[in-house]
């Protein structure tokens, strides 16, 4: 009888533990007619999961799976196996998740399909790999964003100011903290985290279906684990204008202000301020009011946008914004690209002069109906490829909506009036409490004209048309509300060093090395 | 689902018959295409596309950088590419924008050393609109003045956010240090001195635009939901009344170079030394097999399965990266290798690293299996990139500005299949002579690193 029980008792047990393995979470689009096959297996871990200290090892982990050899075959080895079938295998590190992007002919599919799985499941984390790919990170924050690409700099600048206290707060990692991490720290790292629970994989285009039965019992060898989301503190509105200058050499002035929004595209309200946005600021067009007034009208720099969401990519080639960047909490950016460094205290002027008309006044019932007809086309341009469509699908599903992204966007345009469109930014837009992130050669003296309130003066070319003579009398002096005890220059050697120059983060991090 | 994503769907059936039949036996470029030229010369291309109610429609300017052949005016196609949203007197800048806007479209421009592209992406059943407010400024572009000026301040800012890049200073001192009389020697944003005098320059401006602005040198390339015989309707509706010009262009040629040229640059923010090597190389041609064997040579000596790369990147890791290639272009132009070396000390070692790896590839033969991979690989990664409407009128577009004809693009890939161990040796020979090179070594001011 005893052995009966615990028979019962192991096989109960057994089965317990059968259901409990956590299944891999699979989004597909199939296109039995496509030749390409597109993958994006998203591992539900970010920067944000990076360990104390060690800020960077999830994205030096990724690379040293996207950008390293399996156990049978070394890195070299991988390349040349990808290379006659032009197939590639990418990774885009986030904040919240990371993506592995693998994109083949379908004459290549089952090959190309057994290499990027042996990377993700038996990476070979070759010693000689790491030291490649984690000079390359250190590099990219030392050389790159502080010598040699202001703009990406400026934007960095402004995302660390923004979550200063706060998983988001880093560039993907830090100088220190992708110094100090070993190979060790990977293999610990990958065990931990690249769990059934986090893997999430995406596969568009022409695979048979059998293929995506393959893969969950593939990836089901990887350790089970739930996939449990890292605790995100509130990011607290700025207080008035708080202003971080980075110094160094720089030829213009790269500028970007903004503040924490708390809407999403779940959120009704997200496709309310989508509408706004567009018309204040769309990306790369001429639709918006300050690419028009401070690009068009007065001649300041390349291009001026608004943004209501994390937007990266979209400024070359394309001008659409990469796909699978999601954020839980998102924020409002305006972006000035450089300017003459002698506009750029009335650049900033200029953009809050704007915003404050735009929050004040909203849009007429004109200007919503075209901007909403043209957000409702522009939209369906997003996803041309596959690839895309897939991204966006995986987006909505972090996102936690159902169905698809660009027919949401229809259907709620057209559930919206004047009215929504102008509570909504009054609600969610501030046009005073704004975090600024600058990136000038002359720091002090950008600082010294801010704290002082001193006029800015513009000179232009050409004459410009009276309504923006006008304006600019306004412009000139108008008020920053500066929070004084929030303004600093911070010397670009700082940036990227720690977690955050000069403020001590202070993290719940439920994946912090013990 | 709706009818935009099932179109999606059935867009790649068109993209199987590339690798029917093995790589080498069909065309790479597996669209048909319908080329016919109105009676002003404006060429019309359509190349039906099975994207439902989307079309890329793209209007190509033979006009870019080459073309600046007078002093102190270089950058101008590139400002002139900007002028070119300003509007006219029926279609003002304000109604033009309002009109793009109402179709939702997505609407840009850009410019090269060769030419000037100007593109829109939008829904099938705007082409009509599309067609008459670009037909309108192509023919009747008009702008003040005071217009230009201030449109001389985004040149400028367009300037400034793409010289916080070494990559771009380098680039552009390579140019100038390797061609002595060629509009090549200046990059098409245009030197900086010439950006700030672009205001001065409104007369000038009038005179471009009247004598490239002009059917003979102009393209009209559709892809898409769209059928030939509507488009070259339409075509001769907007575009017939269009005149041909009279200018003829006269680019100084270069004699070939004699010495080997070296140009040191500092570089005031943090960097690692970057060293760009050029050699002068060929003009685009689909027949003639010098440029199709430069490309696989590139693809032998610099691709990430090289040897040089295995040595420089994986093993040494004397360098963060190194490539080398050369883009097609009209004139001779250049092979430029670019490498980002991490520790200084290396820097002798690297250059002369690629040094060797050249000469070895004007006495050793490639194998036949690497040569079959390179061939795999360029019609593998040209046919994959054709997967939307817009990719593939940019392809078209870079094809037709180069020799005027659009079958160019499978001319060259025939070309490619045919290119022989010997070719390469030939073009290794030929063109990589020290005689024939320029360096530029960019390192961190005052050698701080």
């Amino acid at each position: 009888m005893k052995s009966v029980s615990l028979l019962l008792l192991t096989l109960v047990l057994f089965s317990g533990l059968l259901e409990a393995k956590t299944a891999v979470k699979v989004t597909e689009i199939q296109s039995p007619n496509s030749p390409l096959v597109t993958f994006r297996i998203i591992l539900r871990a970010g920067s944000i999961n990076d360990w104390k200290g060690k800020e960077g090892i999830n994205a030096l982990t990724a690379f040293m799976i996207a950008q390293g050899g399996t156990k049978d075959l070394k890195y070299q080895e991988v390349v040349a196996k990808l290379y006659p079938w032009a197939a590639g295998i990418n990774v885009s590190p986030e904040k919240e998740i990371t993506t592995f992007i693998g994109q083949c002919h379908r004459d290549h599919l089952d090959k190309f399909y057994q290499l990027l799985s042996d990377l993700l499941l038996h990476p070979r984390f070759d010693p000689d790999d790491f030291t490649r790919n984690k000079d390359l990170l250190v590099s990219y924050l030392q050389k790159n964003l502080r010598g040699t690409d202001d703009e990406n700099l400026g934007k960095e600048a402004f995302s660390i100011a923004m979550f200063r206290v706060h998983p988001y707060g880093t560039a993907g990692g830090s100088v220190q903290g992708i110094t100090s991490v070993t190979l060790d720290d990977i293999r610990e790292y990958y065990a931990k985290t690249y769990t059934t629970g986090n893997i999430w994989i995406g596969i568009a285009g022409g695979y048979p279906s059998s293929l995506v039965d393959k893969m969950r019992k593939d990836f089901s060898a990887l350790p089970d684990g739930k996939f449990i989301p890292v605790e995100l503190p509130s990011v607290a509105m700025p207080e008035g204008m708080e202003v971080d200058i980075v110094e160094k050499p720089a030829r213009a002035t790269a500028i970007s202000l903004g503040h924490p929004l708390s809407v999403t595209r779940k959120d009704k309200d997200f496709y309310a301020l989508m509408i706004a946005n567009s018309y204040f600021g769309e990306h790369r067009t001429f639709n918006g009011v300050l690419m028009n007034k401070l690009r068009g009208d007065r001649g300041l720099n390349y291009g001026d946008y608004s943004y209501i969401e994390r937007f990266q990519g979209g400024t070359a080639g394309s001008r659409f914004p990469d796909v699978n960047t999601p954020l839980r909490q998102q924020y409002f950016s305006i972006w000035l690209r450089p300017v003459q460094p002698e506009n750029a205290h009335f650049a900033i002027r200029a953009a809050m002069f704007e915003l404050n008309k735009f929050v004040e006044k909203g849009l007429t019932e004109e200007q919503f109906q075209q901007t909403k007809k043209f957000v409702v086309n522009y939209s369906k341009l997003w996803a041309q490829t596959l690839d895309r469509r897939l991204g966006y699908k995986m987006d909505s599903e972090f996102y936690g909506m159902s169905g698809d992204y660009i027919e949401r966007i229809e259907r709620e345009l057209n559930t919206l009036t004047v009215g929504d469109v102008n509570r909504a930014v009054k609600k969610h837009i501030s046009p005073t409490n704004l975090k600024v992130a600058v990136v000038a050669n002359d720091a002090k003296s950008l600082m010294d004209k801010m704290l002082s309130n001193a006029p800015s003066s513009i000179t232009y070319q050409a004459p410009v048309s009276p309504e923006i003579a006008e304006d600019d009398k306004v412009i000139t002096s108008f008020p920053l509300g500066l929070n004084k005890a929030k303004a600093r220059v911070v010397p670009v050697d700082q940036l990227f060093e720690n977690e955050s120059p000069g403020v001590t983060l202070e993290r719940k991090d439920k994946n912090e090395k013990k | 689902m709706n009818k935009f994503f099932l179109g999606l769907a059935m867009v790649v059936l068109l993209l199987q018959s590339v690798f029917a039949g093995g790589p080498a036996a069909q065309k790479v470029f597996p669209y048909g295409i319908h080329q016919s030229t109105l009676d002003n010369g404006l060429k019309v291309i359509t190349i039906p596309f099975d994207s439902p109610g989307i079309i890329s429609y793209y209007t190509v300017v033979r006009s870019g950088s080459r073309n600046e052949v007078e002093p102190g005016l270089s950058g101008f196609a590139h400002f002139f590419e900007h002028m070119m949203f300003r509007g006219t007197e029926k279609y003002p800048k304000d109604k033009y924008n309002e009109m793009l806007k109402s179709i939702g479209a997505d609407n840009n421009a850009f410019t090269t050393d060769d030419y000037t592209a100007y593109h829109t992406l939008a829904s099938a059943s705007a082409l009509e609109t599309i067609m008459e407010i670009e037909a309108d400024r192509f023919m009747n572009l008009k702008y003040s003045v005071d217009d230009f000026k201030t449109e001389a301040g985004a040149i400028l800012g367009e300037y400034n956010k793409n010289y916080s890049s070494p990559f771009m200073t380098i680039f552009e001192k390579i140019r100038e240090a390797a061609y002595e009389k060629h509009t090549y020697k200046h990059t098409t944003m245009g030197l900086l001195k010439d950006i700030m005098d672009m205001p001065n320059q409104y007369e000038y401006s009038l005179k471009f635009f009247d004598r490239w602005y002009r059917p003979e040198h102009c393209a009209l390339i559709v892809v898409g939901d769209i059928n030939p015989e509507n488009l070259n309707a339409l075509a001769r509706k907007y575009y017939g009344p269009w005149k041909r010009g009279t200018y003829t262009l006269d680019v100084q040629t270069d004699v070939p170079q004699t010495a080997e040229k070296f140009v040191e640059l500092p570089w005031k923010a943090q960097t690692l030394p970057v060293l760009m090597i050029g050699y002068h190389g060929p003009a685009f041609s689909d027949s003639k097999p010098d440029m199709p064997a430069i490309d696989v040579l590139s693809q032998v000596v610099f691709s990430q399965t090289s040897e040089l790369f295995a040595k420089l990147v994986v093993e040494d890791q004397a360098v963060e990266f190194v490539n080398g290639g050369q883009q097609d272009s009209r004139d001779p132009g250049m092979f430029l290798i670019t490498t980002r070396v991490k520790d200084p000390k290396n820097i002798g070692k690297v250059r002369e690293a690629i040094h060797a790896a050249l000469e070895k590839a004007k006495t050793t033969p490639v194998s036949k299996e690497k040569l079959d991979e390179i061939k795999s690989f360029l019609r593998y990664s040209y046919a994959m990139g054709l997967d939307n409407a817009d990719a593939i009128a940019r392809s078209i577009t870079h094809y037709v500005q180069l020799t005027g004809n659009s079958e160019s693009v499978n001319n060259v890939y025939d070309m490619y299949d045919k290119v022989t161990a010997e070719d390469v040796m030939m073009v290794a020979n030929k063109y990589f002579g020290a005689n024939n090179r320029t360096e530029v070594l960019l390192t961190m001011e005052g050698g701080k690193q």
